[in-house]
């Protein structure tokens, strides 16, 4: 059960051009996440979402403020499953879920065990090339889950994708969770998949500061079609209209 | 009125226009890569009898292929010498083997670390840089006035020559390694050592290609002037052997012998290999199977 304890987080880049502002990506944030949770952060683009997903997997350091991400007294084991699928275009898909393995046959079946429970057994051979976008994210999604992660990071995944092929993987991702229960961090800037598959959505507002920080009190798996999941939805975007929108940079 | 032909309109009707006759099998041949490629040996063969017309001292084709198959069979050119074809080439290549292997697998290591550490390419990008502008020629005299007439200055002479093309080539590919791939690596914990063999190598074999290309070309043309000015047996000191010796037919005919050389590595293991290491590309293009979506419900 991973526990992840965010305490005064800050970042902040330096200008894009000379003489001009750095930019705030991150504004002193807390935060503590525990259990088996699916958990969203939501927000408009620009107010350090994946930056936050970025200090977490230590990809980027933090300007100020600790992080600490850890199962029991060890730290935590990670996975991340990117915007866009980022496999190796020269390795095979089974090569592509080996890559980021350590163990040899035995980890061999556990790769296909995912592939499989992502609707890919028939791919193992394939290059990325051979797949469409949404099968090459499933793969992604499975290279993830494979690894069996302590914490999952979740960065936009089916934001590159068209509606249809999201809704799908949405599903797919929903009944991976409830076989797995993996602590999620799922980093969305849409309320409406946000409260589709999430326990808890964070809201963060620009400037990288935490606006609200809501329970979503249903049981999984959800349908988005469902009348209480809609209706929760409308009242977030509701609460969402009462952001301003601040000086901070985009 | 004219008489309609055909592809014309008449009232409601369109007719089709006839489809071309299919090219016959010469015509066909003809047009094909191969064709080209044998056309554009005749052409350069025929001009080159020509020029024997306008120079009677350039040796034809004809009388150059007489010279090397007494070269290479070990007969006699008139009582001057036994044909050493063989013990010739063989000890070139060995010298270049040798040197092709320290110039590529040092520019290798100093490619990865200037694509990879803005330090090493301060220090090291502008030396590379230099070495690239020195032609062939320099190193063949500068190794012979440090070595002598020894093996050790053609070999030099190779790997000198051949590094910096090799190291420029392979910094340019690691520089052009996607940084999300890197990104994913790094955030899996993968291996420096996975990430070698399986990331920075493979994404890099186009470029290290490219500069292995220029390195053969560039070290064989080092090592020929090389054996030329020192050497006491190779391609190189056989070629200066009839240059010396006022037969044209054996100069020319080794000249022949060191172009085909590169022409056979280029194209039975360079193409080969690099066939081979980019059998993904070429499986991915031919078999998108976006049609496999459809078989889990998208």
């Amino acid at each position: 059960m991973a526990r992840v304890v965010i305490d005064r987080l800050s970042k902040t880049f330096p200008p894009p051009a000379k003489g001009g502002d750095p930019v705030v990506a991150i504004g002193d944030i807390s935060l503590e996440v525990e259990g088996n949770v699916f958990v969203s952060i939501v927000g408009p683009s620009g107010c350090g979402k994946s930056t936050l997903l970025n200090i977490l997997s230590g990809v980027e350091t933090p300007t100020r403020g600790n992080v600490s991400v850890t199962e029991g007294d060890r730290p935590a084991h990670l996975g991340y499953v990117f915007q866009d699928a980022r496999l190796l275009p020269w390795r095979t898909v089974i090569d592509n879920m080996m890559y980021v393995r350590d163990d040899g046959e035995a980890g061999a079946a556990k790769a296909a065990r995912y592939l499989d429970m992502v609707g890919l057994s028939h791919t193992h051979e394939m290059f990325p090339g051979q797949l469409s976008g949404g099968m090459q994210q499933r793969v992604g999604i499975a290279r993830a889950f494979s690894v069996e992660p302590d914490l999952l990071l979740m960065d936009e995944p089916f934001s590159h994708l068209d509606a249809i092929t999201a809704r799908s993987l949405r599903d797919h991702l929903q009944e991976l969770w409830s076989a797995t229960r993996k602590t999620v961090l799922f980093v969305t800037h849409d309320v409406v998949e946000a409260v589709q598959l999430s326990d808890r959505i964070i809201v963060l507002a620009p400037g990288g500061r935490i606006f609200d920080d809501i329970t979503i009190d249903l049981p999984h798996p959800r349908r988005a079609a469902d009348p209480k999941v809609a209706t929760l939805q409308a009242e977030i975007l509701g609460r969402f209209e009462e952001m301003q929108p601040t000086s901070a940079p985009a | 009125m004219a008489a309609m032909g055909a592809g014309q309109m008449t009232a409601g009707t369109v007719a089709l226009p006839e489809a071309p006759t299919p090219p016959g099998p010469f015509r066909r041949w003809m047009t094909s890569p191969i064709g080209a490629q044998v056309t554009a040996a005749v052409v350069f063969i025929g001009a080159w009898q020509l020029l024997t017309l306008i120079a009677p001292r350039v040796p034809g084709p004809v009388e150059v292929v007489n010279f090397l198959f007494v070269e290479i069979t070990g007969g006699s050119h008139g009582g001057i010498v036994r044909g050493q074809f063989f013990e010739h080439f063989a000890i070139t290549l060995q010298r270049f083997s040798l040197g092709l292997f320290l110039g590529f697998v040092s520019g290798l290591l100093v490619g990865i670390l200037i694509g990879s550490s803005t330090l090493a390419r301060a220090l090291l990008n502008d030396t590379v840089l230099v070495l690239l502008t020195m032609p062939a020629f320099v190193w063949a005299f500068l190794t012979t006035m440090w070595f002598g007439i020894t093996w050790q200055a053609p070999v030099l002479t190779v790997a000198f020559a051949s590094f910096p093309f090799v190291a420029i080539n392979v910094a340019q590919g690691v520089r052009a390694i996607a940084p999300e791939l890197k990104h994913m690596s790094t955030a899996f914990e993968v291996g420096r050592s996975k990430q070698f063999r399986h990331l920075i190598v493979p994404a890099v074999a186009g470029y290290i290609f490219a500069g292995l290309r220029f390195a053969i070309i560039v070290g064989w043309n080092g090592i020929l002037l090389s054996e030329w000015f020192s050497g006491q047996a190779g391609v190189g000191f056989r070629t200066r052997y009839w240059f010396d010796a006022n037969r044209y037919r054996g100069f020319v005919g080794w000249v022949i012998v060191f172009i085909v050389f590169i022409v056979v590595v280029d194209r039975v293991i360079l193409n080969r290999l690099q066939k081979r290491a980019f059998y993904w590309r070429d499986a991915s293009e031919a078999d998108f199977i976006e049609i496999e979506e459809q078989q889990v419900g998208l």
